[in-house]
């Protein structure tokens, strides 16, 4: 990246950033505040009432991190898609190489996520997790929903220029996602009904990274997609598909972006 | 014939046109039916047909013509907003376009945080601008008012602060879309002054439909009409010539 590129996305994000939390009073306490309580309701439905999880040591942080990666996903693509269209008043004004504008997007939803694995890692040690090895997987982990994220949100947020409903189509799919990635309830329980369906869940790429980012950091008891497939072939589809995503929204990008000027 | 290294832009048989979508495109309905149909749903416009010409190093320059004759498009194309369908563009040196003011500005900003926003925006680092603030903010005589939000400023103000940046923004090349007049008498005076001592010193392109403008800063001017060049020349003839087209 040039030093003008790097300069811009420096300040949109730091724009993005600054603008968001504008007016409230607890300010950038939010970014904290609201998966908490997000996690707080989860935790209550699922783990208290439901009871979800009683097998899996230290569930509420297993439960946290879940969530937390999953608020990481969604915040990621929406803001993604929607950028550009935010952004096009500066498209239609001025020349910029506009994957920038969804790199700035995708930035801030990383930073958030930066803020609560703090919370998510001062949580685990209270419940009682050491400190092992395996953190350090943890990055590499989410570079991996990350790269998943920003090539989905060139795909669609490209289409969406021209084809609004792609925002909302998103908006209903990623609800119906939520649900097939074993975020609130275990894995365990799907396996003990139907291993197939437990496989099929573990060949997407955001339930993979989920469970391993457990494995890896919280408990050594977690279910992965590395033990469920069987298949060596099968065991490498989640970064295949990631591999594709992000590849097939780098090439529509670039082939679309030349003209979002014109067509926003 | 000028030399090659005293040419700043460089357009040669450069044609654009736009696909408009025509009221009956939009819609799955519609788009089914245009297909079965055979109707194309758009129609396609000519802004600009096979426009040629040079513009020198240190050349002020004035796009005059009427509404619609492809000004705005061929000072998007030169700043690489909008891609052409034909022709080549060169640029030697750097340009800093202003197609409108104040590109970036957020009402929820500081007047000091949209100046290093909008610098950004044209590329400049945090380092650059800090040496250039000073300067853009007494040109706007703005001192008082810059850890205010922009929301606050009244339009006059926001122009001001905008024009500032655009003028003290150093490169190459400056662009300006239709924005010479802005601010009071006063402010007015100060531009004027400013774009005189400009003159012979800085590659300018300006759109304007002020013949005033034209005759008093441009050092050629080029009148287009239906997408076309119909004359370049000096200011003053194609002033005169812009004014007979009205007649």
């Amino acid at each position: 990246m040039n030093r003008k590129n790097r300069i811009l996305l420096n300040e949109l994000t730091k724009t993005d950033f600054k603008l968001r939390y504008q007016g409230s009073i607890l300010g950038y306490l939010w970014a904290i505040i609201r998966p908490l309580l997000m996690f707080g309701i989860l935790y209550l439905v699922f783990a208290k009432f439901l009871r979800f999880g009683d097998e899996i040591p230290r569930y509420p942080v297993y439960l946290l991190i879940g969530t937390v990666l999953w608020n990481f996903f969604t915040e990621c693509t929406n803001q993604g898609i929607q950028s550009l269209i935010i952004r096009s008043d500066l498209m239609r004004k001025i020349a910029f190489p506009k994957w920038i504008i969804v790199l700035s997007a995708t930035t801030t939803a990383l930073i958030n996520l930066a803020i609560n694995l703090v919370v998510v890692i001062i949580f685990s040690l209270l419940a009682g997790v050491e400190f092992s090895l395996t953190w350090l997987v943890v990055p590499f982990l989410i570079l991996e929903l990350y790269l998943l994220s920003f090539g989905i949100a060139l795909l669609l947020g490209s289409l969406n220029v021209k084809f609004r409903d792609v925002q909302s189509i998103w908006e209903v799919l990623i609800q119906a996602l939520f649900y097939a990635i074993p975020i609130i309830y275990p894995l365990s329980i799907v396996a003990g009904y139907s291993n197939f369906a437990a496989n099929l869940l573990m060949l997407n790429p955001i339930a993979q990274v989920i469970q391993d980012v457990r494995f890896c950091l919280i408990t050594k008891e977690t279910l992965t997609g590395w033990v469920v497939l069987e298949n060596v072939f099968l065991k490498l589809i989640p970064l295949i598909l990631v591999a594709v995503v992000l590849t097939v929204g780098v090439l529509v990008f670039k082939k679309k972006s030349k003209y979002f000027a014109e067509e926003i | 014939m000028a030399r090659k290294k005293d040419i700043a832009i460089s357009v040669r048989n450069l044609s654009k046109s736009f696909k408009l979508p025509t009221d009956k495109s939009w819609g799955l309905k519609q788009a089914i039916l245009n297909t079965v149909k055979g109707i194309k749903g758009y129609t396609k416009q000519e802004v600009l047909k096979n426009v040629s010409f040079d513009v020198k190093k240190g050349e002020f320059l004035g796009i005059v013509g009427r509404n619609g004759s492809g000004k705005s498009t061929l000072l998007k194309i030169l700043s690489q907003i909008y891609v052409p369908d034909k022709g080549d563009i060169k640029i030697n040196g750097s340009l800093v376009p202003f197609i409108e003011l104040g590109v970036g500005f957020n009402p929820e900003l500081t007047g000091k945080e949209n100046i290093y926003l909008n610098g950004a925006m044209l590329g400049f680092s945090n380092a650059e601008m800090d040496k250039m603030y000073d300067d853009i903010v007494s040109f706007a005589e703005l001192e008082p008012f810059m850890h205010q939000k922009l929301k606050n400023y009244s339009s006059g103000m926001q122009v001001r602060l905008a024009f500032s940046i655009a003028i003290r923004a150093r490169g190459d090349i400056l662009i300006l879309d239709e924005v010479l007049a802005v601010g009071d008498a006063a402010f007015q005076e100060k531009c004027n002054e400013y774009f005189r001592n400009l003159k012979g010193e800085q590659t300018v392109i300006i759109v304007t439909h002020d013949m005033e403008n034209v005759r008093r800063f441009c050092d050629r001017a080029i009148l287009l009409e239906g997408g076309k060049i119909i004359k370049d020349g000096k200011p003053d003839k194609v002033a005169d010539e812009y004014l007979k087209l009205f007649n």
